[in-house]
C-alpha cells in the first residue's frame, strides 16, 4: 500500500490547528491539578481523620476509575442531575471544554497528590529530626526542610504523571473537542486513511512529549547540582 | 526541690520510656549543674541515645520529670519549643540540610526562630563558622565537604542558637578516624569555655580529660555514675568493669 | 435505580469482558515487558535501540492513538511499528478484543521494560557471584536467583502497571469492544440515565482495582516474608 504523503503535508496543519486546544487542556489542568494536589497532599498528612480519610477516599476513587469513565460522568452524566443544571457552574459544565478541563484536573490532582506524598516520605528523617531540635515549628520544618527536598525527590515521577497527563488529553476527542486528536478523528473520517493521519499525529506526539521530557530534567538538573548521587 | 531545680540546668527524676513493651530507660534519675561536662557510655542497646533524644523531646518519656532551665516537659507545644532552642544537639549523622549552602544552614534557625535580621544571623553564623575553623566553607554545600568538616558545621549550627546546653548523639561515630580529632578538638574547645555539654560517646580519651562526670549506662538503667579518675581507676560495678575491659582492650 | 433493572446481565457479562483482555494483556505485557528488558540490558547494541525506540514510541503516544492505529491495523501499520519494536507479526483482520489487548499490553509493556530493567540491575551482584561459584549455569543463576529476586522489587510498580491495564480496557469500548462502557452506552440509548450508567461503570471499575491492589498487598507479603526481621 502506498503511503499518500500528499494527504500527511496537507493534514500536518490542520492537526497542528488544534495544538492550542490541547495545550490549553493540558496546561489548564496541570495548574489546576497541582492546586488540588497540594490541598489533598496537607489534609492526606494532617494527622486528623476528617481530613485524611476524605482525601483517601477521594484519591482512591480517582485513580482507581478509568478517565474515559470520569469524561463521561462529567460530561454526559452530570446534565441528568437537576441540581446540577440549576448550580451556578452549569455555563462551564455544560460545555465539553469545561468538562474535559474539570475531569482531566480532578483526575491529575489524584495523581500528583501521591507523588508529591511520595516525596515527602522520602525526606530523611533525620534532617527533620535536626530541624526540630533546632528549635523549628513544625510549619516551618515543612516548608523550609522537607518541601523543597521532597519537590527534588517528587520530580521524576511527576514528569511521568505530566507526560500523562499530555497524553490523556486526546481522550477530550471523545466527547466533541477539537484537540489535535479530534481534528485528525475528523480528517480520517472524511479520507479514510488511518494509517498515514494517525502515524503523523503519533510523530507530533513524540515530539511534544520529547520536549516535556526534556524540560523537567533539566530543571532536575539544576535541583541535584548540589546533592552528590549516592554511590 | 525547689533549689535543686534552680542550681540544676537538667534534672531527670524517676524517667521511665518504653518502645511498645521494651523498656530502654529504667527509673532514670540525672542531674547536670551549669557548666559541667557529662560523658555517657554504654553498650549498644543500653539508653544512651533515648536518655539525651528525651532531653530535647525528640522522644517522649512515659513517666517520671524532665526540667530543663527551669521547663518541665511535658506536651505544651509552646513548651518544647523553648526548650529545643535552649538545648543543641549535635547527631552521629551531621543531619546537614543538603539543599541549602553552609552559611544558609546556619542561618535558618536564628532568623525563623528568633527573629533575627538577615546581618544579624549571617555575623553568628561567620563567628561560630570561625569557631569552628572552617569560614572559607561558607558557601559551599554540604555534599562538598569532608565528614568532619561536617560535622563541625553541625556544631556551628547548633551554636548559632546560642544554647545553654550542648547534646551530642555519638557525634564521631560515623566518621572514618583520621577526622575524629578535628571535632573533638572543636568540642574540648567548647568545653573549656564553660559550656555545659552532654555527651554520648565511645571516645574514652576525650571522656577522661574533658568530662566532670562519666555516667555509664546498661539495659536503660545508670549503673554508675563518678568523676573521671574514680570511674577509670577504681570502678565499683561489676558491669561497668566487664564493660571497660572491653573498651579499654585495644 | 429501577432503570438498572434488566441491565445488570449486560453489565456483568461486560464485566467478563474486562477481566478477560486483563488476564490476556497481562500476560502479554509480562511477555513484552521481560523481551524489552533483556534488550535493554543485553550488550547487543541493534536490540538495545529497538528495545529504546519501543520504549519512547508506546510511552509517548497517547494511548487512544495506539488503540485507533492498531485497530485500523493492517500489515502497514504493524510493519511500520515492528520495524521499531521488537517480533514481527502479521494479521490482516484483528477483532477488537485482540487488537484492544495487544494495544494495551504493548503501551504498559513500555513501562513494564522500565521497571524489570530496573528490578534486573537491583539485584546485589554478589547474589550472582555467589550462585556462580557455586556452581550454577548462567540460565539456572537467571531462573532461580535473577527472577526471584527481581520480582521482589518490580512488585510494587508491577502493581500500578496492573492497574493501568484494567483502566485502559475502558479505551477498547471505542474500538467496539463489548465491555462495560460499551454496555452502558446502550443502556443510556433506552433508559436516558447516563449518570446512572456510568456510575455503574466506574464502580465495577473501582471493584476491579480494589481486588488488584488487595492482590498486590498479598503478593507483596508473601515475597517478602522472608525479610521479616527476628525480634
Amino acid at each position: 500500500m502506498i503511503f499518500d504523503f500528499a494527504l500527511i503535508v496537507d493534514s500536518i496543519p490542520k492537526m497542528l490547528a488544534g495544538f492550542w486546544m490541547t495545550f490549553e487542556l493540558w496546561f489548564l489542568s496541570a495548574v489546576l491539578g497541582m492546586a488540588l494536589a497540594i490541598i489533598l497532599l496537607l489534609m492526606r498528612i494532617s494527622g486528623r481523620w476528617y481530613l485524611y480519610a476524605p482525601a483517601m477516599a477521594y484519591i482512591y476513587i480517582f485513580r482507581g476509575t478509568p478517565i474515559l469513565v470520569q469524561i463521561f460522568i462529567i460530561y454526559h452524566g452530570f446534565p441528568q442531575l437537576e441540581f446540577i443544571r440549576e448550580s451556578i457552574f452549569w455555563p462551564i459544565l455544560r460545555e465539553p471544554f469545561g468538562c474535559a478541563i474539570l475531569a482531566l484536573t480532578l483526575n491529575t490532582g489524584a495523581y500528583v497528590s501521591e507523588i508529591l506524598r511520595g516525596g515527602v516520605l522520602g525526606v530523611d528523617r533525620g534532617l527533620k529530626e535536626a530541624g526540630a531540635a533546632l528549635g523549628l515549628s513544625s510549619t516551618h520544618r515543612f516548608i523550609y526542610i522537607t518541601s523543597p527536598i521532597a519537590i527534588r525527590l517528587a520530580l521524576p515521577a511527576y514528569s511521568n504523571d505530566i507526560i500523562s497527563l499530555m497524553k490523556s488529553t486526546a481522550l477530550a476527542s471523545t466527547i466533541t473537542l477539537l484537540d489535535m486528536m479530534g481534528i485528525a478523528r475528523t480528517i480520517v473520517a472524511e479520507t479514510y486513511a488511518p494509517y498515514e493521519i494517525f502515524l503523523s499525529l503519533t510523530v507530533i506526539y513524540l515530539i511534544l512529549t520529547w520536549i516535556i521530557q526534556k524540560s523537567i530534567g533539566l530543571i532536575e538538573k539544576r535541583m541535584s547540582r548540589h546533592v552528590r548521587s549516592e554511590a | 526541690m525547689i533549689d535543686s531545680e534552680l542550681t540544676n540546668i537538667i534534672q531527670l527524676e524517676n524517667v521511665d520510656k518504653f518502645f511498645g513493651d521494651f523498656q530502654a530507660l529504667k527509673n532514670v534519675n540525672l542531674s547536670v549543674k551549669k557548666g559541667e561536662r557529662i560523658v555517657v557510655c554504654g553498650p549498644s542497646g543500653s539508653g544512651k541515645s533515648t536518655l539525651i533524644r528525651c532531653i530535647n523531646r525528640l522522644e517522649e518519656h512515659n513517666s517520671g520529670r524532665i526540667v530543663i532551665n527551669g521547663h518541665e516537659l511535658t506536651s505544651d507545644v509552646a513548651n518544647i519549643d523553648a526548650v529545643r532552642s535552649e538545648v543543641g544537639m549535635v547527631f552521629q549523622n551531621f543531619n546537614l540540610f543538603p539543599h541549602l549552602t553552609i552559611i544558609k544552614n546556619l542561618m535558618l534557625a536564628p532568623r525563623l526562630v528568633r527573629k533575627a535580621s538577615k546581618s544579624e544571623a549571617h555575623d553568628t553564623a561567620m563567628k561560630y563558622l570561625n569557631r569552628v575553623k572552617i569560614p572559607e566553607q561558607a558557601d559551599k554545600y554540604p555534599s562538598q565537604l569532608s565528614g568532619g568538616q561536617q560535622q563541625r558545621v553541625a556544631i556551628a549550627r547548633a551554636l548559632c542558637m546560642n544554647p545553654e546546653v550542648m547534646l551530642f548523639d555519638e557525634p564521631t561515630s560515623a566518621l572514618d578516624p583520621e577526622m575524629i580529632s578535628e571535632v573533638l578538638d572543636v568540642m574540648t574547645d567548647l568545653a573549656r569555655d564553660g559550656m555545659t555539654m552532654i555527651v554520648v560517646t565511645h571516645e574514652m580519651g576525650f571522656a577522661r580529660s574533658v568530662a566532670d562526670n562519666i555516667v555509664f549506662m546498661d539495659e536503660g538503667e545508670i549503673v554508675e555514675s563518678n568523676p573521671p579518675e574514680e570511674f577509670f581507676g577504681n570502678p565499683k560495678n561489676e558491669r561497668t568493669k566487664l564493660f571497660l575491659s572491653q573498651i579499654l582492650s585495644h | 435505580m429501577e432503570a438498572l433493572n434488566g441491565w445488570w446481565d449486560d453489565f456483568f457479562w461486560g464485566s467478563v469482558v474486562v477481566a478477560d483482555v486483563f488476564v490476556v494483556s497481562l500476560i502479554l505485557t509480562v511477555l513484552f515487558g521481560l523481551t524489552g528488558a533483556a534488550a535493554k540490558l543485553s550488550k547487543n547494541r541493534v536490540a538495545q535501540s529497538i528495545a529504546n525506540g519501543y520504549t519512547i514510541i508506546f510511552r509517548g503516544t497517547p494511548e487512544i492513538l495506539v488503540l485507533l492505529l492498531f485497530y485500523f491495523g493492517s500489515a502497514i501499520a504493524l510493519t511500520a511499528i515492528a520495524q521499531i519494536s521488537n517480533p514481527e507479526i502479521k494479521y490482516v483482520d484483528i477483532p477488537p478484543f485482540w487488537a484492544g489487548s495487544i494495544a494495551i499490553a504493548l503501551i504498559v509493556g513500555s513501562y513494564a521494560t522500565e521497571t524489570f530493567r530496573g528490578a534486573f540491575l537491583g539485584v546485589e551482584p554478589g547474589q550472582i557471584e555467589a550462585a556462580r561459584a557455586l556452581g550454577l549455569s548462567n540460565f539456572k543463576t537467571f531462573i532461580y536467583v535473577r527472577i526471584p529476586a527481581m520480582w521482589r522489587l518490580a512488585l510494587p510498580p508491577f502493581g500500578n502497571h496492573m492497574l493501568s491495564l484494567i483502566k485502559d480496557t475502558a479505551l477498547i469500548s471505542i474500538i467496539g469492544l463489548e465491555e462495560t462502557l460499551f454496555v452502558a452506552e446502550q443502556a443510556i440509548a433506552t433508559t436516558g440515565k447516563p449518570f446512572t450508567m456510568f456510575i455503574v461503570v466506574g464502580a465495577i471499575y473501582l471493584g476491579f482495582s480494589t481486588i488488584i491492589t488487595l492482590s498486590v498487598v498479598v503478593l507483596e507479603k508473601y515475597a517478602n516474608q522472608h525479610l521479616k526481621i527476628a525480634r
